[in-house]
């Protein structure tokens, strides 16, 4: 494994320096001392030194990280676990030694068109409102076989908005999952090409998932990879709906309490167009950790090889929703919507963002 | 160790806490093998493997530590303690192997008991974390140190931490209440249910500061307070530390600043200019009043007439609060001194008449002795009777052998010279970072004879010495 001269760089920084670890959603969760950007940092660092193989049990730690940003966030000197992170991964790829979870997944994809090696729901395709709209509604890899409820409740508002939009029965891959286990490789490239292409067809994209709206926003753009069609976040237009008078809300007596997604709050730097949606159906109280400074609370890739601990990553975030007595937490993403799911427990509700405003139309 | 036999000692340890929370993998064994030592830092970055532990063992509350203890006690396999691996004296390092015995499962809140005022949790718990949950009901820890998000609640109390608001609120070991404690034999034991009392010497001071060697704290009672209604700074110049020393001596006569920092003119000229902006020189010195507005009002009044008697610029409250909100920015890699570089806070501290000579007599030692070493200083917990001194060595890498023992060499006769000043001066060994195998031979010299109590309670407790060897000279 050889790291570039910024990794290396960004490792040595991190590799003696504690002073993220309250922020990190998966040290928080498993409470274990590698689970933290130091640990990874002063294990990659000792690998760069050749001072210990790139062995299977540094590999697993470097796919324990989320890649949420939390810990990016938190340094204010600007050092940056999650790029050495990603360049680890590809350094495992690229040296053939891939976990098996990771290569189980990567082989669905190459057999399915998704990691999870499900099969395309086919109301999700009958959820678009045309076949031939200038507009496309992405749903992304989560939500089309995860939560294909979600995203077909999702269609169904943008309907009664008026929307006319587009659903794909073969929608392409973004490639935010083959980035997230592989990083920047040609095989990540090429999905996000192929995925490009095809969206190019379309003047609007409206990504329903943040993690897709993230790497056609963010990589897409880093790579050079030509996208011609103007990308908005669900959550981002769906306040315009509003806003616009398109989407007639009721404001009613239910009080949200906002789950941000790190992919909106800090690669994308959203976080009021669904305080401002939410504030139009009701009101809002805030949680521990929101905005910027959101905490992660569920990732689907990783609950496919450390659903536990993605289990008590949600279980976490639920605890800060109860100290506020929240009634209600509203999700931006898919991944976070189901893991909250499977982890709610009695006397709080759990929304996403869409079934809010439905609720209140 | 034999195979056979490790792996009997690692099935029972996979018995006492779940084989999940049993690690031998390369990974564990080394993030527990390197605190903030210097001198485990320098090693890995020499690309050196630091000792390592034979088994990382996560108990999730005292039940499964005791379990851990009584293995350990039989096979007489030494126990390291680890909470965050924060702490800059070698405490927390397996230098003889066996278990690491990591804290951080035991991460419970209890209780936030708001008719007492504390917060019950286990000694893993992450302090900011413990800080949130305090924040959360409106109440604070008042626990700042720059470490606050690093290092556990049993951390702070097993080395002694500070914070930056000691004066006004206290030391860690002014802090809690109760603990929970189970000794070498695996014996749980509770400490008394209140802080104060004349039942005895007091059992809580007789853990907090032992760094894991006479037994391991699993649960405690930390303190939290009102959030203060209205919290001012003023920064202040001084022409000369001997004013600032009487100012701030006399200041605390009245009353008690939450934050009272004093800079030497070096840490002025450098971190303080760096960080804070301030460009002009002399003694920079930082302090904070909180609590009830009207008190806040009238104790900043009597701050200025204080400070102004001695000659003290008044510097407003613009740097103070910049200071207050960069106060952890200090200590983030880029700002904080890090390899190449040989660095050490030789933190001591002694009454109002002998510290200012400490500090000069460290200065000169150090400077006279390693001329390649740059002395700075701050002092930053007051008393009534006294203070500490914060003062730090630095020599550029250019001038730090790259051979890791020779390195060594350097680093352990620069602090030999310094603590010892110290202590002939009339300092201690350390003020809040506690001693760990960095000090250890220092504290018989510090305490002589006294120190055969110390030693006494050890053999007590823990007659196999398995408790963290080579720790606190003990």
């Amino acid at each position: 494994m050889r790291f570039s001269e910024k990794s290396k760089e960004h490792l040595d920084a991190c590799r003696f320096c504690w002073m993220c670890r309250h922020i990190c959603p998966i040290g928080n969760a498993t409470g274990l001392e590698r689970n933290t950007a130091r640990a990874r940092a002063l294990g990659l660092s000792m690998v760069a030194r050749d001072a210990v193989p790139y062995s299977d049990d540094i590999i697993n730690n470097v796919y324990e990280c989320a890649t949420c940003g939390a810990c990016v966030k938190e340094c204010v000197t600007g050092w940056d676990p999650v790029m050495f992170v990603k360049e680890a991964r590809l350094g495992a790829a690229l040296d053939g030694k891939l976990p098996d979870y990771i290569l189980k997944l990567i082989n669905n994809f190459n057999e399915k068109g998704n990691i999870y090696g499900k099969d395309n729901d086919p109301a999700i395709a009958a959820a678009g409102a045309s076949a031939q709209s200038d507009t496309l509604f992405f749903i992304g890899e989560d939500a089309r076989y995860n939560t294909p409820q979600n995203a077909i409740e999702a269609a169904e508002l943008l309907k009664k908005a008026g929307v006319d939009f587009t659903v794909l029965d073969n929608e392409p891959n973004s490639g935010y999952s083959m980035d997230f286990m592989i990083g920047a490789a040609a095989e990540t490239k090429s999905v996000m090409e192929e995925c490009a292409k095809v969206l190019s067809k379309y003047k609007t994209v409206i990504c329903y998932d943040a993690a897709d709206a993230k790497v056609m926003k963010r990589e897409y753009k880093e790579w050079g990879i030509g996208l011609n069609a103007e990308v908005k976040t669900f959550t981002e237009f769906v306040s315009g709906l509003i806003k616009d008078g398109k989407l007639k809300v009721k404001k009613s007596d239910m009080c949200f309490t906002p789950q941000d997604s790190f992919l909106l709050a800090r690669d994308l730097e959203e976080t009021e167009p669904m305080r401002d949606i939410l504030n139009a159906c009701g009101c809002v109280t805030e949680m521990l950790l929101n905005r910027k400074d959101t905490m992660l609370a569920g990732n689907l890739i990783m609950a496919e090889y450390m659903g536990d601990v993605m289990d008590a990553v949600a279980r976490d975030r639920w605890v800060n929703a109860k100290n506020v007595n929240a009634k209600t937490v509203v999700t931006q993403t898919p991944a976070e919507y189901a893991i909250l799911k499977r982890t709610k427990p009695e006397g709080i509700e759990l929304m996403t963002v869409e079934e809010a405003v439905l609720k209140c139309l | 160790m034999k195979d056979f036999l490790f792996d009997m000692i690692a099935t029972e340890l996979e018995d006492a806490v779940g084989r999940e929370n049993c690690s031998t993998r390369t990974i564990d064994k080394l993030t527990h093998s390197v605190d903030y030592f210097w001198l485990s830092r320098m090693w890995a970055d020499r690309g050196l493997r630091m000792p390592e532990g034979d088994f990382i063992v996560a108990p999730k509350d005292a039940k499964e530590t005791s379990a851990v203890l009584k293995i350990a006690n039989y096979y007489k396999v030494p126990v390291t303690t680890w909470g965050g691996g924060g702490g800059t004296q070698g405490g927390a390092i397996p230098v003889c192997g066996g278990i690491v015995l990591d804290t951080k499962r035991m991460n419970k809140i209890y209780d936030i008991n708001e008719q007492g005022m504390y917060i019950e949790c286990g000694t893993g718990a992450i302090y900011k974390h413990i800080e949130w949950a305090a924040n959360e009901r409106g109440y604070a820890t008042m626990h700042y140190p720059s470490s606050l998000t690093c290092s556990t609640v049993g951390g702070f109390l097993a080395h002694r931490g500070i914070g930056v608001s000691s004066t006004k609120y206290g030391k860690i070991d002014d802090m809690v209440l109760q603990m929970e404690v189970v000794l070498p034999n695996g014996d749980i034991i509770e400490t008394s249910p209140a802080p104060k009392h004349a039942a005895g010497p007091d059992l809580n001071q007789i853990f907090i500061g032992s760094e894991g060697t006479l037994g391991i704290m699993t649960k405690a009672q930390m303190r939290i307070y009102d959030q203060p209604e209205s919290r001012q700074f003023r920064g202040f110049l001084f022409h000369n530390m001997t004013d600032a020393f009487n100012a701030g001596r006399e200041l605390l006569q009245k009353f008690k600043p939450s934050v009272m920092r004093l800079y030497d003119e070096a840490e002025t000229a450098s971190l303080i200019k760096k960080i804070v902006g301030v460009e002009k020189k002399g003694a920079f010195m930082n302090i904070a009043i909180e609590g009830v507005k009207e008190m806040a009002d009238l104790e900043m009044k009597i701050l200025l007439e204080t400070f102004g008697k001695y000659g003290a610029e008044d510097l407003g409250s613009e740097y103070g609060e910049k200071w207050w909100k960069e106060k952890i920015t200090f200590f983030y890699p880029g700002h904080m001194m890090d390899i190449p570089q040989c660095f050490g806070t030789m933190d001591t501290i002694a009454p109002y008449d002998k510290i200012e000579n400490i500090y000069w007599k460290m200065k000169e030692a150090i400077e006279t002795n390693f001329p390649q070493a740059k002395f700075i200083a701050h002092f930053s917990h007051w008393y009534e009777w006294g203070c500490m001194i914060y003062d730090r060595f630095i020599v550029d890498g250019k001038d730090v052998p790259q051979d890791p023992h020779e390195a060594l060499r350097l680093h352990q006769s620069i602090w030999n010279c310094g603590v010892r000043t110290a202590i002939a001066n009339g300092g201690v060994v350390n003020d809040h970072h506690g001693v760990g195998i960095k000090l250890g031979r220092l504290m018989k010299e510090q305490y002589g004879p006294a120190m055969q109590v110390f030693e006494g309670i050890k053999k007590q407790l823990d007659p196999n010495g398995i408790m963290n060897p080579y720790k606190l000279g003990l």
